[in-house]
């Protein structure tokens, strides 16, 4: 799993590159927390280069956006391709997650909270 | 002159191989590693001190002529019991050698005999000063040249008279220096190894405890999660029920369940738990349970799966969730009646027609959030009808080229073999499922469930 990281303003941006697995899950988490650790509460993860998506995967996100909730922060989804959306779909998560086809619209979308 | 030289050189390397093989029959003894793994005992300590005050007499005998002019390494055991085993054990060995020397009389009986012992109490306080760490090579190189240098200054100092002292140092200071600082460096080199070798073993026997623990790990997994399923199936009028779990290497939180309600229905259930290992079998042990007594209580999908919601919401840290499917199958009425709370639809294959229908209904998995809402369905089964109840286990199963089992393979499969008894096609679907994954092993738990009308 790759994750590179980069901020917009306030916002800040995790790419990530690979599978997200049971294995490889637990890197995304880590950074993920880092970065709220860090005082970033805007979070966006761009899943362009996600193939495949674990539900080890979608519980890291789970957590992640429980956390954030937690100090009126959230995180935002953007990039998703079809098998990964629907592997968020079947879960029910769309509702409780914000899906972008594109990382400027999720970055953008923090601008109006 | 190239004879001498060549002779010289001989003798010299002949005298370094006595060193080193003294050097490594010493770090091989039981006691050095103890002395290396700081256990000190009276034992030890006076094997160490005898060892290196022999050593340190031998380098009194064995001296090398190097230019018409003796050179002799007997400071060198010392300076290294020193260095290894603190002032205790070098001082010891020092005053072995250096006592040793006293006799042997002369007029640098005194300078000669002081070093010796002084080489040992520099040794130790550099141990103190370095916490009980080894030096290094460089270090005990330059230590073991210092040490040689003050060596010959004592001489001068010390020895009487005091022009004889000079020649003896003019003659002896540059012999004595190499081939003590040459005696360390092979030494100190040895050590080295043999510590660098004890922090390899120990790196080792750290990863095969981790490797232990996990093994462990694993299997208590795979307990809690199988004695948390049925033990039987039960027999129902008018159905036939199969269910199978395979729990994958690393063990997830599969689990499906049979509920009595009342006379003529009956709960079922299939869930998945996300993630792996002891956290998610202790997550669907805790899951089981509630939607287990909650079912129990109350006839409606709706209302029980909302409640077991709540309960399992309050208990789900770090994101862990429960995807679950639950119906009430009504024996007399000849239906199911579910709630999809996030979970892969089971597959309704119709007998009459042979098309497919995916139970689905709006909901979300457990645990994610606390109120959640969740649509009630209903279907009639029919003489023929099957439902294949399965988790992610089965779809996204590998082969080694990591393509997945998928849904369509599934389906086919269902298809080609909806004549087969519950039991026969949850066998057909388990080797299909196998046959695709071919050498790959098996990643995730496969659950299937299979109702069938009759």
């Amino acid at each position: 799993m790759e994750i590179e990281g980069k901020s917009a303003g306030n916002v800040g941006i995790l790419s990530l590159n690979g599978r997200l697995d049971a294995y490889l899950s637990n890197g995304v988490e880590s950074s993920i927390n880092a970065l709220i650790d860090k005082g970033s509460v805007r979070i966006v993860v761009n899943f362009d280069g996600v193939e495949y998506i674990s539900s080890s995967g979608l519980r890291v996100m789970l957590a992640s956006l429980k956390r954030l909730k937690k100090v009126q922060g959230n995180i935002k989804l953007a990039c998703l391709k079809p098998y990964v959306k629907e592997v968020f779909d079947i879960a029910g998560f769309t509702q409780l997650f914000e899906f972008y086809e594109r990382e400027e619209e999720a970055v953008n979308s923090f601008k109006g909270e | 002159m190239v004879s001498s030289i060549l002779e010289l050189l001989l003798v010299l390397v002949e005298k370094i191989c006595v060193i080193v093989i003294i050097a490594y029959l010493i770090t091989r003894t039981k006691y050095f590693r103890e002395i290396l793994d700081k256990k000190f005992t009276l034992k030890n300590r006076a094997i160490l001190i005898l060892i290196f005050g022999a050593v340190s007499i031998f380098g009194t005998y064995s001296g090398i002529e190097i230019f018409g002019a003796i050179a002799n390494v007997r400071d060198l055991a010392p300076m290294i019991a020193g260095l290894i085993g603190g002032p205790v054990i070098g001082v010891g060995a020092g005053l072995i050698g250096g006592i040793h020397r006293y006799f042997l009389g002369g007029f640098t009986c005194v300078p000669c005999s002081l070093a010796t012992m002084l080489a040992g109490l520099f040794g130790g306080i550099i141990y103190l000063l370095r916490k009980g760490k080894f030096i290094g090579v460089p270090g005990a190189v330059l230590f073991a040249a210092l040490m040689e240098s003050f060596h010959m200054t004592l001489t001068l100092l010390l020895a009487q008279p005091y022009s004889e002292a000079v020649r003896v140092v003019e003659d002896f200071s540059m012999p004595m220096i190499l081939s003590n600082s040459l005696g360390m460096l092979i030494f100190a080199f040895i050590i080295s190894n043999r510590i660098k070798e004890r922090e390899t073993a120990e790196e080792r026997d750290k990863y095969f405890d981790e490797l232990e623990r996990k093994r462990y790990e694993l299997k208590m997994a795979h307990d809690i999660q199988q004695s948390f399923l049925p033990d039987a199936i039960p027999l129902l009028k008018g159905f036939e029920l199969a269910a199978q779990n395979l729990p994958a290497k690393e063990v997830g939180g599969d689990f499906y369940d049979f509920i009595p309600i009342s006379e003529d229905k009956m709960g079922v259930t299939i869930a998945d738990v996300s993630g792996k290992g002891v956290p998610a079998a202790l997550f669907m042990a805790l899951s089981r349970t509630i939607v287990r007594a909650n079912a129990t209580r109350s006839p409606d999908v709706v209302d029980v799966i909302q409640d077991a919601n709540r309960l399992i919401t309050a208990d789900a840290k770090s994101g862990m969730f429960v995807t679950l499917f639950y119906a009430i199958l009504d024996l007399r009425e000849k239906t199911l009646t579910y709630v999809n709370a996030g979970h892969n639809p089971p597959v309704m294959f119709k007998g009459k027609t042979g098309e497919l229908i995916m139970l689905r209904a709006k909901g979300i998995a457990l645990g994610a959030m606390e109120d959640i809402e969740l649509e009630e369905r209903k279907i009639i089964l029919k003489s023929g009808d099957m439902v294949v109840f399965y988790t992610d286990g089965v779809t996204e199963a590998e082969d080694v080229e990591e393509r997945q089992f998928g849904k369509e393979r599934l389906f086919k499969v269902i298809k080609e073999n909806h004549n087969l008894s519950a039991n026969d096609m949850i066998e057909k679907i388990k080797a299909a499922v196998l046959s695709f994954c071919g050498k790959q092993p098996q990643f995730d738990d496969i659950t299937l469930m299979v109702l069938k009308a009759e």
